[in-house]
Parts: C-alpha cells; structure tokens; sequence
C-alpha cells in the first residue's frame, strides 16, 4: 500500500466547526481533482462541540485507493492546520505525527512566538503562519451544520479559503489552482498563499 | 432469626451502596482550561472584593484568599467565557489573549 498522507485540522467548536469541516473537504476535493483518492470527515469522539472545545477534522489523500476505512481517526498525522492558534497551548496538537511533519497556524504572532508553546517541534520540518482571520475577515460566517450530510452552502467561504492556499503552499499535496476551483471565495485562497509565510526548521 | 447469616463468600463482601470518592475541589478528569482563547486579568488594586465573579463564574474558577485578601483565579478549568468581566462593577477585570502569557499551560493528548 502507497503512503497515505494524513492531515489533521484542530479549530475551535461551533464557531469554527463548519469552517473546519469546510477546510477538509477543501483539501480531500482539491486533491480529488488531482485524480487522487481521498476521505474526509469530522472527529466522532469530540461531538458535540461546545462552545471553544478543541475539534478534529481529518482528510487522507492518497496516490493509491486508501484501505483505511474503519480508522476513523488519524492516529500519525503527516500535515496539522491550526484554525485557532490557541489551541497549540492548550492541545498536543502534534500528537503521533511521525518526523518531517507539516504544521500550518491560522495567527497573527510569528512562527517564532508559536514555536515556543510547542514543547515536541523537532518531529516539525516547517512551520507556515498566515493571518486568516485577517484576510477572511470580512466575511460573513454563519454556523450551518451538516446534519444531511451534503454540504448545502458553498465550500470555502471564510477562513478555511486561505488555510487552504497557505496548506498547498506549505505542503505540495495541493495544487493551488485545484484548490482555487474548489474554494468559493478564490480570491482569499489567492490571498492566504500569497501572504502564508513558510518557515523551514 | 437474629443469627441468621447470609452465606456471602469473601470476594463479594461489598459494602452496602456504592462508594465513590468525590473530588472535594477539583476534577482532574473534566480539565477544560484548553478552550479558552482569552482569559480575565485581575487589576488587584481596583478590585473592591464584591464576590460578583466568584458568584457567577459557572466553573468557580474563582476563590477569595482570605490571608492575601485577593481573588484568585484557576487556569486549570476556566474555559475563557468571560462572564465574570461582563459582571465585574468595578471594572477591574480585562479579557487578554492566551498566548501573551507563557505560562498556565493545559496541554492534553485528547480535547477533554
């Protein structure tokens, strides 16, 4: 079996839930589009979310068909997104990830100030911090949920946009223009690549 | 009948009612300081000791020390509502972002 890549989205409950949901199905359609094969889902063991409760969402991409299907939870993540950057002081947000990860932080604050509160960085081969609160910021958010089971508002219209285009800026899996076809706010996803600063360790 | 005696063997001699050892202050089991994004910083010299945040903290993260005559405030479990600055009279708490404070951290494996 090929590698399968994992990728782990930490964000905050309720308020940043859909957006979180969002961000994975951004990265499992973009790599969809790539002809790879792909899963996406939410965490079952953190529902329900309250209010600021730490939440996993996950996406695998593969170049061959993923045989993981009854692991609902990945356990040696390769990528994390951080939708909240609080959450690196709180989480073991790095937890099983084996060495030469990926980590991408939705912040204001420099990869320097974050790489404090994370006691195991060394597993880390870069850090990307982009501010997409920032760009996202004024658009409108609302807290659909996702209770059919089809997305029915357009993917990608708020933070998860530009996290998306910093994570394929960060990462490689993603080709930007995929992801930009999938993301309804293309613009942002422009804008969180272009502003996604990388940090090799 | 008053000798009468169930005959029990040893291994299931159980007292009566189950007994759980309840925490007496605090819950190592629910930590849930991890959901907070900001936390109340206490101005010392404007508090007038009116026990409105110990009152309405939902968590009572929140105790007066008697021999300091301070509020003290627990980081383990404040999970950053911010009810005690909305109720605050005097003013005295401010809501101040997590990672401008290096220390008080609660790092779990799982969210809770």
């Amino acid at each position: 079996m090929a590698e399968v890549k994992q990728v782990t989205i930490w964000a905050r409950g309720v308020t940043q839930d859909m957006e979180g949901r969002h961000l994975s199905l951004l990265v499992a359609n973009s790599a969809d589009k790539d002809g790879k094969f792909v899963q996406a889902w939410d965490d079952y063991a953190d529902l329900p979310d309250r209010v600021g409760v730490p939440l996993r969402k996950y996406a695998r991409i593969s170049e061959e068909e993923i045989e993981m299907r009854y692991e609902y939870e990945n356990k040696q993540p390769n990528v994390v997104i951080v939708m909240d950057d609080t959450i690196i002081k709180g989480m073991d947000i790095l937890h099983g990830m084996p060495k030469g990860g990926v980590l991408v932080v939705n912040s204001k604050r420099s990869a320097d100030d974050l790489l404090k509160f994370i006691p195991n960085k060394e597993l880390l081969s870069s850090i990307t911090v982009v501010d997409a609160s920032g760009i996202a910021a004024d658009v409108a958010v609302d807290f659909m949920g996702s209770e059919g089971g089809v997305e029915v508002a357009a993917v990608g219209k708020g933070i998860s946009a530009p996290l998306a285009g910093a994570a394929s800026k960060a990462t490689g899996l993603l080709k930007l223009e995929s992801v930009v076809a999938v993301a309804a706010n293309k613009e942002g996803v422009k804008q969180g690549a272009e502003a996604a600063k990388v940090k090799k360790l | 009948m008053s000798d009468f005696k169930f005959k029990i063997p040893k291994h299931l001699e159980v007292p009566m009612g189950a007994v759980i050892p309840a925490p007496v202050k605090e819950n190592p089991g629910m930590i849930t300081g991890n959901w907070r994004t900001e936390r109340p910083v206490i101005d010392h010299e404007a508090c007038t000791l009116c026990l409105n945040c110990f009152i309405f903290c939902p968590d009572a993260c929140w105790h007066l020390d008697e021999k300091t005559e301070k509020m003290m405030w627990n980081a383990r479990y404040c999970k950053g509502c911010m009810i005690c600055v909305n109720e605050c009279p005097a003013d005295c708490l401010t809501p101040q972002n997590e990672l401008d404070f290096p220390k008080g951290v609660v790092r779990l494996d799982k969210p809770f």
